[in-house]
């Protein structure tokens, strides 16, 4: 017969084996030193404490938008009944199931509101939320009720707590299916991804907002979480096609994952481009075509100083650039050029979360000194979310092995 | 339909146009497209009631070239919205929206992306429905009454006698070794197509009916009218009341709009304090604040925020005429504009608090009246500041402060 070609996934190797405890340890020891690193470098500058604090904001809501997108993939994929990608769902969910372990990386963040730094958030401010005191602030007392440390703080709980039981749901009853084979696993974890993907889209809004949006907390953008969820969407889709390329390139998973999913994932990567710059256009245009001062304040720092520069650099290099690269159908199925493009996408990705973050920082200097504390940064909370992934995946196997829609997954193929 | 004309086909030549072969499975037909594939066929084609995976591949079919058609369209499409917005709001009817340049590109940008889905979509579709030929009125096939199950359960192979390699016999007997159940000819009937002589006059009395709306659309744009157009559901839109611009025959003048009976004062209006609401004592302009204005710090605040909102956009925040909109005047080179004045200086210094404050009621020269915008009270309060600003320019070291002066000298 010509056509017919069984894939045959008994020889693969689907475990992390001993890749899984080197990784954590390896990660783990990496990633205190990088964000020690990154303390030190810091508090040898002025205004070094809130540039550190800026940094580990920035690079914490980097890895959080991963885990975040991986999720939204899990419960997705659920949810559509979808049999094309049951080979890189598990790492998906091993990738989501890190959004607990995130709540102890949000800590220094979290404990630096508590003991009222206002490194961060200007509004965490006693003065400014004083009539009587010189530096009070009309708009932001008048949020006062929201933005308040305790609040901020009960907030944040709940969207962990959410985000702790949505996974947790969605990973058990998957590995469960390892064990039984269960098919009605299958659908309980279809029926709980709906009421997922709505908690979904509120707590991610709600985050940003808290997190990110309130940096200027003058300013306030209805879209804003979808700006946040598109980006979120990204720097998934980009991890996902770079750890698949890297279990592959260890042996692992050989004939698991077959070009048909990473051509997939490449065109979710080329549409949520799309997506990103559709929103983010959305969210400039109405601004700036309104011209109200309230709202254009928030462009303006950052078409100015330098930062027209890293403006520019989103508009061609998170859309232009990438939406041509990766239009193309022979580049999606080429591992090489596709790992090029995700790579490049989770620097681009970064880059947008480094322009939404950044320029809250007061006397923001471009300069090599800066960029280091936020690469360190970078490498110190990557190092743990490595170390967290591979903790996670353990003894388990890297695929759902006895999901009833393995089949059809292997023999998906692209038209 | 093979069945209900066979008498009249019989008087025409038959000419077997093809081969046509059917196959109960995917894979029976996938493996048969790849025998018939291999042994050199090039005019030939599968049925199938669903897509067979594969099947690209057995046939030998190539990529296709829709993705660039689209492409293509795509990139003419955002190209020609933006050369269709630049030419017809910055070009052929230059108009300001919102105060926004003439071509502006991140407000045209809507359009722009509408127009490159909108004219991709057309290369898809359009290029997709081309490059199959279609659409098609008839295909000889539908003669067949084996081939009705190609859009329900059976598979089909068709091969064109038109191929160089077709030879009745040989490819008859390719067919059956590839395992089809049944190998039919296609027929084809070589009649000459005849139109149904009822059509001809309904052609006809449709072509006719059609030139009428064009007909009435010309006579209607050659022609004028005295009646009014006709207007088939009134509701309520005659009533018997007198609108603004609607005739009265009750008045001399047929106006049905009235102005107020001269002396006519609205109440609250009658604003007999000349002084307090036209800046007049007696003949002449005032020279001092009316009794209502108090000269305190408030009004002093009250008359600055006032300035600031409505006089410093022309005069500038220290009245010295260099205000926003005449800087953008001046980069704009406007040809009529004339420099607003100076507050602090000059003739206005040497005008009558009264004939100021009529300047603010009822503007001058290029300065709209701000009177409708500014209440009474408010509008003294800004000439208090003005006079501030008088003061300031013209202050000699007894006005400052004792304690202030050390730093100035």
């Amino acid at each position: 017969m010509h056509n017919t070609k069984t894939i045959n996934i008994d020889d693969d190797n689907r475990f992390l084996g001993d890749l899984g405890p080197r990784l954590t340890l390896g990660g783990g020891v990496i990633g205190i030193s990088g964000i020690f690193l990154a303390l030190l470098l810091s508090v040898a500058r002025d205004n070094g404490l809130a540039h550190f604090f800026h940094s580990y904001l920035l690079n914490f809501t980097f890895f959080l938008s991963i885990a975040l997108g991986a999720l939204f993939f899990v419960a997705t994929q659920h949810l559509s009944a979808a049999g094309w990608s049951v080979t890189i769902r598990r790492i998906a969910e091993f990738m989501a199931w890190l959004l607990p372990w995130m709540l102890v990386l949000f800590l220094p963040v979290l404990f630096s509101v508590l003991f009222g730094s206002s490194d961060l958030y200007h509004w965490n401010n006693a003065a400014v939320m004083n009539p009587d005191s010189d530096h009070f602030n009309e708009l932001l007392a008048k949020k006062q009720s929201f933005l308040n440390p305790s609040f901020f703080g009960v907030r944040a709980v709940i969207y962990f707590g959410i985000w702790f039981l949505l996974s947790r749901y969605l990973i058990t009853k998957s590995i469960e299916q390892d064990a039984t084979g269960d098919p009605e696993l299958t659908n309980k974890m279809q029926r709980f991804s709906a009421p997922t993907l709505v908690l979904f889209a509120l707590t991610i809004s709600f985050a940003a907002f808290d997190w990110i949006m309130t940096l200027d907390a003058e300013w306030f953008s209805t879209i804003f979480g979808v700006y946040y969820f598109a980006g979120s969407a990204l720097g998934f889709f980009a991890t996902a096609i770079l750890i698949g390329v890297a279990l592959q390139g260890s042996g692992r998973l050989t004939h698991s994952i077959t070009i048909e999913h990473y051509h997939d994932m490449g065109k979710f990567l080329f549409g949520f481009i799309v997506f990103w710059a559709y929103i983010a256009f959305s969210q400039y245009m109405l601004m700036w075509y309104a011209n109200m001062p309230e709202e254009t304040h928030w462009f303006l720092v950052r078409q100015e100083n330098g930062w027209e520069w890293v403006s520019l650099t989103l508009l061609f290099g998170h859309f232009f650039i990438p939406f041509l690269y990766l239009m193309s159908r022979h580049i999606k199925r080429n591992k090489v050029t596709l790992c090029v493009g995700a790579i490049y996408v989770l620097i681009v990705h970064w880059i947008d979360l480094y322009w939404l973050v950044m320029p809250s920082l007061p006397h923001h200097e471009f300069g090599l000194g800066g960029l280091l504390i936020d690469l360190t940064c970078l490498i110190g909370l990557g190092g743990l979310c490595v170390a967290g992934f591979a903790y996670v995946a353990g003894e388990r196997s890297l695929i759902p092995e006895r999901d009833p829609r393995l089949g059809e997954c292997l023999a998906f193929k692209n038209m | 339909m093979s069945d209900s004309k066979k008498t009249t086909t019989t008087n025409y030549p038959e000419r077997t146009v093809g081969l046509l072969a059917e196959y109960a499975t995917p894979e029976a037909i996938l493996e048969a497209a790849y025998r018939v594939r291999e042994s050199g066929y090039t005019k030939w084609d599968t049925h199938a009631p669903f897509p067979v995976h594969g099947m690209d591949d057995a046939m030998g079919i190539k990529m296709t070239v829709l993705p660039w058609i689209v492409l293509a369209c795509g990139i003419f499409g955002g190209a020609s919205g933006l050369l269709m917005q630049w030419w017809m709001n910055a070009y052929d009817y230059p108009f300001y929206v919102s105060g926004k340049p003439l071509f502006s590109i991140p407000a045209n940008i809507p359009i722009t992306f509408e127009a490159t889905i909108l004219l991709s979509s057309f290369g898809a579709f359009f290029g997709m429905l081309g490059l199959n030929k279609l659409p098609q009125l008839w295909n000889p096939l539908f003669r067949s009454d084996l081939f009705r199950r190609a859009t329900d359960n059976q598979f089909f192979i068709t091969i064109d006698a038109r191929d160089p390699q077709f030879n009745e016999n040989q490819t008859t007997q390719l067919l059956r070794d590839t395992g089809a159940a049944v190998v039919d000819p296609v027929k084809k009937v070589d009649r000459p197509v005849r139109i149904p002589p009822t059509l001809h006059y309904v052609g006809l009395i449709f072509t006719l009916f059609a030139i009428i709306p064009p007909a009435v659309i010309v006579a209607a744009r050659a022609s004028t009218k005295t009646e009014p157009r006709v207007h088939p559901i009134p509701n309520m839109d005659w009533q018997a009341k007198i609108k603004p611009q609607r005739a009265n025959p009750l008045f001399v003048d047929d106006r049905g709009a009235r102005l107020p009976v001269p002396g006519t004062i609205a109440r609250g209006e009658l604003h007999e304090d000349d002084h307090f609401y036209r800046g007049v004592v007696g003949e002449a302009w005032a020279k001092s604040f009316p009794e209502q204005i108090s000269i305190d710090a408030k009004t002093m605040d009250r008359g600055q925020q006032r300035f600031k909102i409505y006089c410093s956009a022309c005069h500038g925040l220290a009245g010295d005429g260099q205000g926003m909109v005449h800087l953008r005047a001046v980069e704009r080179q406007e040809p009529t504009w004339r420099p607003p004045s100076v507050l602090f200086d000059g003739p206005v210094r040497q005008q009558p608090i009264g004939q100021l404050f009529n300047t603010i009621t009822h503007g001058v020269r290029n300065m709209p009246a701000y009177g409708p915008q500014i209440p009474t009270e408010d509008r003294w309060a800004i000439l208090l500041y003005v006079r501030a600003l008088q003061r300031s320019h013209n202050a000699t070291i007894e006005d400052v402060p004792e304690d202030l002066r050390a730093a100035l000298q």
